[in-house]
């Protein structure tokens, strides 16, 4: 049974800064005021805000009043950015049985995979095409899984202020990276070009195997932690677009089939609560950035 | 002098579920026979937390966020989920082929014999991250509690106890947890309505928005740029065919749940006309329940629109200075006279916020006043229980606990149907400022408004 009695006799009170504990028979409501002080049975220091924007749970945690420019803007690179993060690394082979495991689609057989790349072919011959430029520029920079792609949802491509946010991101590539290529040795599924071999990737097609695909792997992998850190904010819904562009832009290069795309987003939304448990002093130093 | 002190429960009292002196107004917690069922759509959330307890169905309580099927965080111990009572949604996905399918899948996976977990894919639902559900949730249905002073971090003291006098607005009701990534995902919305049928929620509530590239803003494929539309043009990646249909499905989906049960949807927090996708969905004949913020004063939020939604419900206010309103908050430290127009609305903003229930600990939205970390584990006091919240996330969730409310005290008929418990809530709601006469704001017996800290 519900008991509401509590209410009765006590009552929080709020100010700027504090959550105050308040004895309400003592506290005679015309004048609030001038009774607080003396009838604070107790007043903990409760910050309810961490720090300044007030306005955070209305979308609009983005980055006002943040406009120091970065000046290390080309040092984002993913293995310019961080130390090589071996920490992170021991705690996840720690769990290594939460991850080893998980329940990725066997890959599609050989002939399925030639099926796939007759729609790489058609991709190949439209890239070529003058409106494609645009692709094309986007393949080249994203070969390296630079950050931008990640950042620019959020609109603090050239804002300072979110190195923790910057340092999870890069985090997350390296440690996604590595288990990809565990998943991939599994089934070692051979590149598109091995497979159909009138196709010309625009890239060099990487010496580790197809199936998943690491670039959509990783970057829907730093979509959904940040789902986890900042879900209200518009730019995480879009940053699953971002990651999905990176993704089949890939394809569009001619090293990944479709089939590719789709099992590292699988993988990466079944590892997020491992990454979590990973992750949580980075994803909370990150979310510190935010709120 | 301006009081800038004020109680917790301000938008309870304001609303005519609370006295001022916190009792309950004009109803008892005896009176409520059978406890409502809300669904909230939304994040995980934080169950532990202590003013939650048997405010959380956990067995209940479905992840959609990792698993494609859901997974049951709550019965993770058990070996299968046993017969959980779940309803027919048949009828509801009748015409909609994406959705029937779907259907099939879920309901085999709810079978007594199925596990908790599916081949061991753990659920995204550690409560460090759950800071948004955590808030919802508790104003919602948190009840008042009593803690032990060391789970409270305070130093000792005669009593060994510490009173948490905070509840939310249907302190009798229980909540079922859907939570939920933000991919653009629209089969993962399908499921978590689908579910919400399924366990026969009294009202579902969603505090975010849908990104469904094709409504999210609709205007963008009525413009034809010859080979294609610019929506179509704008898009990252071309939607699938089956994603496309499964899309629309959900719109339907949405409309056809809501004339069987109420969702109440937030409106979006950037002035949106009508609201954001899926409150956009709302009218006459349905459902759906668009919810806009009104501030302690009685004023539209000054992220809120002041007409074109269902019912507005009290909120956190914010600043704004645009060409179509100044109002800032003059006794902000940062405040600066200079180019504020003379017909400033400043007179509007009200300082008074939404307070919740936030994530223990480290996380959560507010965490330490100490320079120093929190402990790994625990907290260092009680204030990390709380959060400011708001925005038109807290106002939805404020009004999905009014209907579950009055559901349960049976001004809303057990068998109401959702365009029914609509007409209910707007039956309660009215006008509180004379400047907004279509801004409509229902309370528990339908007394108005009672704006404070003008």
């Amino acid at each position: 049974m519900t008991d509401l009695s509590i209410l009765r006799s006590f009552s929080f009170m709020v100010s700027a800064d504090d959550l105050d504990l308040v004895e309400r028979e003592q506290m005679p409501l015309a004048s609030a005021m001038s009774a607080m002080s003396a009838m604070s049975v107790m007043s903990a220091r409760t910050a309810l805000n961490r720090n300044r924007n007030r306005n955070r749970n209305r979308n609009r945690n983005r980055n006002r009043n943040r406009n120091r420019n970065r000046n290390d803007t080309a040092n984002t690179a993913v293995t310019g950015g961080i130390l090589e993060p071996w920490e992170e690394r021991a705690a996840l082979y720690a769990l290594r049985d939460e991850w080893m495991n998980l329940p990725l689609a066997l890959p599609p057989s050989l002939p399925e995979l030639r099926t796939q790349a007759v729609e790489l072919l058609r991709k190949q011959v439209l890239l070529a095409q003058a409106p494609h430029a645009i692709r094309r520029e986007e393949i080249l920079i994203e070969a390296e899984l630079e950050l931008s792609r990640y950042l620019r949802p959020y609109g603090i491509e050239t804002h300072g202020g979110y190195d923790a946010t910057i340092a999870l991101m890069l985090t997350v590539l390296a440690l996604t990276d590595e288990i990809g290529l565990y998943y991939k040795a599994r089934w070692n599924v051979p590149r598109p070009n091995q497979v159909e071999p009138r196709l010309r990737p625009f890239l060099p097609a990487p010496a580790h195997a197809s199936y998943p695909s690491n670039h959509a792997f990783q970057s829907f992998a730093v979509a959904f932690v940040m789902s986890r850190i900042i879900p209200e904010h518009p730019g995480s819904s879009e940053l699953f677009q971002s990651a999905r562009r990176i993704a089949e832009n890939r394809e569009w290069a001619g090293v990944h089939y479709a089939c590719d795309t789709a099992a590292g987003h699988s993988l990466a939304r079944m590892i997020l609560p491992v990454l979590e448990k990973v992750l949580e002093r980075q994803m909370l130093a990150a979310q510190a950035e935010w709120l | 002098m301006t009081e800038t002190r004020y109680d917790s429960l301000w938008h309870l009292v304001a609303l005519g579920v609370l006295t001022p002196d916190h009792d309950p107004d004009g109803w008892l917690p005896n009176d409520v026979t059978r406890p409502s069922r809300v669904v909230m759509i939304d994040t995980s959330v934080a169950m532990d937390h202590p003013n939650l307890q048997g405010a959380i169905n956990r067995d209940l309580g479905f992840d959609l966020f990792s698993t494609r099927l859901g997974a049951f965080a709550g019965l993770r111990d058990a070996d299968r989920i046993g017969d959980l009572g779940f309803g027919n949604a048949a009828a509801l996905v009748a015409g909609l082929p994406g959705c029937e399918a779907l259907l099939a899948e879920l309901m085999q996976r709810l079978c007594p014999d199925q596990p908790p977990l599916i081949d061991g894919v753990q659920p995204a639902t550690g409560p460090v991250f759950s800071a948004h559900g955590t808030a919802i949730a508790g104003l919602i249905g948190a009840r008042p509690a009593v803690v032990d002073r060391a789970a409270a971090h305070l130093e000792d003291d005669d009593d060994p106890t510490v009173p948490l006098p905070y509840c939310g607005i249907d302190p009798t009701c229980e909540i079922v947890p859907v939570s939920t990534n933000f991919d653009d995902d629209p089969e993962q919305l399908i499921l978590a309505f689908l579910y919400a049928d399924l366990v026969r929620a009294d009202v579902i509530v969603l505090p975010r928005g849908i990104p469904d590239p094709f409504r999210r803003t609709p205007e963008l494929f009525a413009t034809d740029l010859g080979t294609a539309t610019l929506g179509q043009l704008v898009l990252p990646c071309p939607v699938p065919d089956r994603d496309r249909a499964l899309w629309a499905e959900l719109a339907e989906l949405i409309v056809k749940l809501s004339l069987r049960r109420p969702i109440v949807c937030a409106a979006g927090n950037e002035n949106e006309d009508y609201g954001i996708y899926p409150a956009s969905l709302a009218s006459d004949d349905n459902g759906v329940i668009a919810v806009g913020a009104v501030n302690a004063k009685g004023w539209p939020c000054s992220y809120s629109p002041g007409s074109g939604l269902t019912v507005w419900a009290p909120s956190s206010d914010g600043t704004r200075f645009d060409s179509a309103e100044v109002r800032l908050d003059p006794s902000d430290l940062r405040y600066d006279d200079h180019g504020i127009p003379a017909n400033h609305q400043n007179a509007r903003f009200s300082h008074y916020q939404i307070i919740s229930t936030d994530v223990p600990g480290q996380g959560g939205y507010a965490a330490s006043p100490y320079t120093g970390p929190e402990p790994a584990d625990g907290v260092r006091e009680y204030g990390s229980f709380f959060c400011r919240f708001g925005g038109t996330s807290a106002a939805s969730a404020i009004i999905a606990g009014l209907i579950s409310l009055a559901r349960g005290l049976g001004q809303i008929a057990c068998n109401a149907d959702g365009v029914e418990a609509k007409a209910w809530l707007l039956a309660q709601a009215k006008a509180p400022n004379p400047a907004y006469p279509n801004l409509l704001v229902p309370s528990l017996g339908g007394r108005g408004y009672k704006a404070v800290g003008q």
